[in-house]
């Protein structure tokens, strides 16, 4: 049986005391945010424990959801968030390391752009060079190329999501397809 | 990049492909685009990353993934009050950070004397915390017992390993 109700009958229901309908969301949902937040993390289990903490955030703060907005565009913004933070303290992390490294061993060692891309087979060796170019990207480069050319949303929900003006997302998009570009030929040579 | 113009263009890749351009503006890129070899190239290299950006093979969540989350909402939902507090990372360093004041204090107190209270305020300061503490724990008991007893909180899985039919996932937020 398939379910028709729209995302917003369904966080209304869970906001009247309802939590089946919580488990439809999250049934809805699941895949679709390990993937956004895969690309930015390249880490399975950290994704899906990100995405477990988004989920749990829903859960506890469902009367802060408005029907005002589109549920997919805020809970997209809660996991784009917390993606984004966790990629702020993994470059605090890695410069601390450094700068250890560095006064401990006077020795710099970089880390592996590739390293810690695991957990799956990519099909193609296109795929993974291409998932190494978004890993150089700067954050919000990388955001925009995962909302619109991974995940394929609308310019209009990018714009919801992170609360910039349409135009300033399409301007966005397309700098960031050419630093793509760019950073691909680059790795390439 | 070539000149000012090869610039332009490359601007207007985006909205050329979405084909949101005015026809005057779209024909001058083609124009351009049958003269110049570099901007030919780059917009075919584009037009290539992109379709591979939509070839990437998706990842999917462990098929324990609602189970999981269940599992956590509910081991949540069944933690004390005071749990709840000590387990979000900056009670705990605050707390930690109190712990150690108190113990140093107590340190203190007993090696500068060991009889009389310094502080009869801080002690009032304490006790009235503790008070205030216990006061959101019954809220929640007693909203926990009206929720028990309504069907609507009662939480079955579909597809998931585990059955947790029968046993209801009980609310945290009070706020309504
Ligand atoms: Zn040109």
């Amino acid at each position: 049986m398939t379910d028709k109700k729209t995302d917003e009958q369904l966080i209304a229901e869970f906001q009247g005391g309802q939590e089946q309908a919580f488990v439809k969301l999250v049934d809805r949902y699941k895949d679709r945010l390990i993937n956004f937040v895969y690309r930015f993390l390249n880490d399975m289990t950290d994704a899906e424990d990100l995405v477990q903490e988004t989920f749990l955030k829903v859960y506890k703060n469902k009367h802060a959801y408005r029907e005002i907005a589109k549920f997919s565009t805020w809970i997209y913004t809660i996991a784009g968030n917390l993606a984004r933070s966790e990629l702020r303290k993994r470059k605090r992390r890695k410069t601390f390391t450094m700068s250890q490294l560095s006064f401990d061993d006077n020795e710099f060692t970089p880390v592996d752009p590739g390293k810690d891309t695991e957990g799956i087979v990519f099909n193609t060796y296109a795929g993974e060079e291409i998932m190494k170019a978004i890993k150089e990207l700067a954050e919000p480069f990388k955001t925009i190329i995962i909302l619109r050319d991974i995940q394929e949303l609308s310019y209009e929900d990018i714009s919801t999501i992170l609360d910039i003006p349409m135009g300033t997302v399409k301007s966005r998009v397309n700098r960031a397809r050419l630093k793509l570009q760019e950073t691909l030929s680059y790795l390439r040579e | 990049m070539q000149n000012n113009e090869c610039i332009y263009i490359s601007e207007q890749f985006t909205k050329y492909q979405d084909n949101s351009l005015s026809s005057e503006i779209r024909a001058r890129i083609d124009a351009h685009l049958t003269v110049c070899s570099p901007c030919h190239q780059l917009y075919q290299d584009l037009n290539k990353m992109l379709d591979q950006l939509h070839k990437l093979p998706p990842v999917s969540s462990n098929q324990d993934f609602t189970s999981n989350l269940l599992h956590h909402i509910k081991a949540i939902n069944q933690e004390p009050f005071w749990y709840k507090i000590y387990a979000s990372s900056y009670t705990r360093i605050a707390g930690s950070a109190i712990a150690a004041g108190l113990i140093v204090a107590l340190g203190m107190n007993i090696w500068i004397d060991p009889i009389s209270p310094r502080s009869p305020q801080g002690q009032r300061n304490f006790s009235g915390e503790q008070k205030a503490q216990t006061h959101p724990t019954e809220a929640i008991t007693s909203q926990l017992d009206s929720l028990q007893g309504s069907g609507a909180d009662t939480l079955e899985l579909n597809n998931s390993t585990i059955n947790s039919k029968g046993s209801s996932l009980q609310l945290v937020s009070g706020t309504k």
